[in-house]
């Protein structure tokens, strides 16, 4: 919730950039054609013939996208003094545009507000999950996974009955965190895993510490903690099958899969 | 020696048992100074004790009517479960068969009482019986005689449809005679199963089985890891932890044992050690908010509602063992440095250490009778567990096992007699079952790899005489 108002007034910040740069300038002619079209501004409302109902249009181009690409999103009015689009978008000037990128399927309403009345126009902007489309998410999820088979993406190691991530460890996770980066639409698995010292129990609880320290370092490092997922695996999946210190020592491990 | 001069609230547990237990017999009574820290067998006690108080004979059942290979077959089985179970029962001195009076006794009738009371044998009482098969139909009659006043104890006549089922007899008659000769102290366990994890592949599956390792049967099949099963008090019902393939998270199940099973909604991928309360309402278990990095102990209802954290503490707090009273829950946490064994009420508050030995403790698990908690424990320094168990009003430790291996996840018999455990001493790991002062240890799997046994509580349908 914080996070898309957060969002929202950024844009809206950009757009009073916008606007007061266009003060300076001569506004362009509106984008979409107007049945009668008006200026802008202080002029338009001087203009205004008193009486008449204002007019609303609203479009989003395009109307379809799949999660995480932008969309315009592209009003004019006549006769208003004031324009409010919900959704969380806020009061604008009477005419412009914005880039939207919503996370979900949008119905955005726009209320024009005038000395004759109040009118309204409605478009939706429809979010595809990028997995039903599956072009870029093929993409990503197949580059992390040559990047997981190639060795580029590294486990780390950790002492004996700890969770802390040593210098080697936070070296291996800022070079991960960039292939992430690099792919970022591709979910990955934080793995957990302990040597065979130790019960099962207390090493459940252990690796599960482990990865869930990996995620909170990447975070740290930028990476969306909602495309991260952990599980610990306890003493249930060693690498090495040795008895000795060069097994546990390879056993105690968080490692990174990616599944989507 | 160093659990004694350690100051303790007697818990309220112990205060209501001790009034249940009074006019009874204790079951157990430690007397021992342990030393921890060498691998030395304590003086534990079990009473009635098993070579001076009461001397049993069971003698072959005989065929009564037709002796076939077939009938030769279903003795020596009966036989041989009937004398294990009541040897394991630890209530008896059995003398050994070859100084038995050589007629067979097929009925009451056949009995020379002063046959069995010659020096050599002496018995205070005895078990006969006869056996028939017909067309897969069997009859067991059995038989327990009080040899000096010469009266009947028991006297059982058994009609089965199936000849497979002369194993569960034999165990039936063992629990019946078990509970005559105790005067009620045990039910005998020869009949609670015992559910455990074992290896099938990549994954683990749960399993369940007579004591004696016989009858094994999985209750799933899923291809994923299945691990910590736990008994619901009328035993209907197994809880435990799967993560099935290709998943990311471990999911809390409870299976009723007739198929039907719910997956408890958790908040995050990891969940261990579930727990059923004594009135089987709720379940305690390991699990961890969303965005927390350390597992913290949980009660909930059993469809999942009212989600409660009890421990609240930025450890890792891990498999609750709830007192027999369900007041207080017994649990594992590494708040003090290394894991250790801690109490707690079960509202979560009252939060006391009563393990303080270092090293690694895990697996606790509360005795039938309140008084005792057993669990696995490795000194720092060494990297093997082995069996103890802590007297909770005084802090006593007793130490169980010793030698090769790793043994772990203790759990008690219902009679609080005997524990199972598993260990790895032989190779994998395999689950055994031993007295609760340590002796009479029996290797009860050998196929494979088994872990977690958790012994079902006495069967709730039985009818006792």
């Amino acid at each position: 919730m914080r996070r898309v108002s957060l969002y929202n007034l950024s844009w809206f910040l950009c757009f009073l950039c916008l606007l007061t740069a266009a003060a300076c300038q001569k506004r362009p002619p509106p984008r979409a054609p107007s049945p009668s079209p008006s200026r802008s501004g202080d002029i338009a409302r001087n203009d205004r013939r008193a009486g008449s109902l204002p007019t609303v249009t609203l479009t989003a181009s395009p109307s379809s996208v799949e999660r995480g690409e932008q969309t315009t999103l592209s009003w004019t009015t006549t006769d208003t003094m004031s324009l409010l689009i919900d959704s969380g978008i806020g009061n604008v000037a009477d005419s412009g545009s914005l880039v939207i990128s919503p996370r979900e399927s949008t119905t955005y309403t726009a209320t024009a507000t005038g000395p004759g009345g109040q009118a309204t126009a409605t478009t939706r902007v429809t979010v595809v999950p990028r997995s039903a489309r599956g072009i870029i998410t093929s993409t990503d999820l197949d580059g992390l996974q040559q990047a997981i088979e190639e060795g580029k993406i590294q486990p780390l190691f950790f002492e004996y009955d700890q969770a802390g991530i040593n210098a080697e460890g936070e070296r291996v996770l800022k070079e991960n965190a960039r292939w992430f980066q690099q792919f970022p639409n591709a979910t990955i698995v934080i793995e957990g895993h302990c040597d065979e010292r130790g019960t099962e129990e207390y090493n459940l609880a252990l690796g599960d510490r482990r990865a869930q320290a990996v995620k909170v370092h990447l975070v740290q490092l930028g990476i969306d903690p909602g495309r991260m997922e952990t599980i610990s695996f306890g003493e249930e999946r060693p690498f090495a099958p040795g008895y000795d210190e060069a097994a546990y020592r390879l056993n105690r491990r968080a490692h990174f899969i990616v599944i989507r | 020696m160093r659990g004694e001069n350690r100051g303790r609230v007697i818990n309220e547990d112990k205060k209501k048992k001790d009034t249940c237990m009074t006019g009874k017999i204790l079951i157990l009574c430690f007397i021992c100074l342990p030393s921890l820290l060498k691998a030395q067998t304590p003086d534990v006690v079990i009473y009635p004790r098993p070579r001076e108080d009461t001397k049993l004979a069971v003698a072959d059942f005989v065929a009564r009517t037709s002796d076939t290979s077939e009938v030769q077959a279903a003795l020596e089985i009966f036989d041989r479960v009937l004398w294990d179970d009541l040897e394991f029962s630890a209530f008896f001195e059995m003398p050994s068969k070859s100084f038995y009076p050589l007629k067979p006794l097929r009925s009451p009738t056949d009995v020379k009482f002063d046959n069995w009371q010659v020096p050599t044998l002496d018995v205070d009482f005895l078990i006969f019986g006869n056996l028939q098969v017909d067309s897969g139909l069997a009859v067991v009659e059995a038989y327990l005689y009080d040899v000096r006043t010469r009266e009947q104890v028991l006297g059982k006549r058994y009609n089965i449809s199936d000849k497979a089922l002369i194993q569960r007899v034999a165990h039936e008659f063992a629990d019946q005679v078990v509970f005559q000769l105790s005067a009620g102290t045990s039910r005998g366990v020869a009949r609670a199963q015992i559910a455990y994890s074992s290896l099938k592949g990549q994954g683990k599956e749960i399993y369940v089985m007579d004591y004696d390792g016989a009858n094994q049967r999985t209750i799933t099949a899923n291809g994923g890891l299945n691990k910590f099963p736990e008994w619901s008090s009328d035993n209907s019902k197994l809880a435990f932890i799967t993560h099935l393939p290709r998943s990311s998270r471990w999911e809390l199940w409870i299976q009723s044992l007739d198929g039907g099973r719910r997956v408890l909604p958790l908040p995050s991928s990891y969940v261990a050690s579930p727990a059923f309360s004594p009135d089987g309402t709720q379940l305690a278990f390991s699990t961890r908010e969303v965005n927390g990095t350390d597992a913290g102990i949980y009660i909930s209802n059993l469809d999942g509602s009212r989600l409660k954290n009890l421990s609240n503490h930025s450890a890792i707090d891990s498999s609750p063992t709830w007192s027999p009273t369900g007041r207080q829950i017994g649990f594992i946490s590494d708040r003090s440095g290394s894991p250790q064994l801690w109490l707690m009420d079960s509202d979560g508050s009252n939060v006391q250490r009563l393990v303080r030995e270092g090293g690694h403790c895990d697996s606790p698990n509360w005795s039938p009778d309140g008084r005792f908690i057993t669990y696995s424990w490795q000194p720092r320094g060494q990297w093997n567990h082995q069996i103890y168990v802590i007297e909770v009003a005084t802090g006593r430790i007793f130490q169980l096992t010793s030698g090769r291996g790793s043994s772990e996840n203790p759990h008690w018999s219902p009679d609080g007699r005997h524990i199972a455990f598993q260990s790895n001493r032989t190779g994998a790991k395999q689950i055994f079952v031993m007295n609760a002062d340590g002796k009479n240890l029996r290797q009860i799997t050998a196929y494979g790899s088994n872990e977690s046994p958790a012994w079902a509580g006495y069967p709730v349908t039985e009818t006792q005489e």
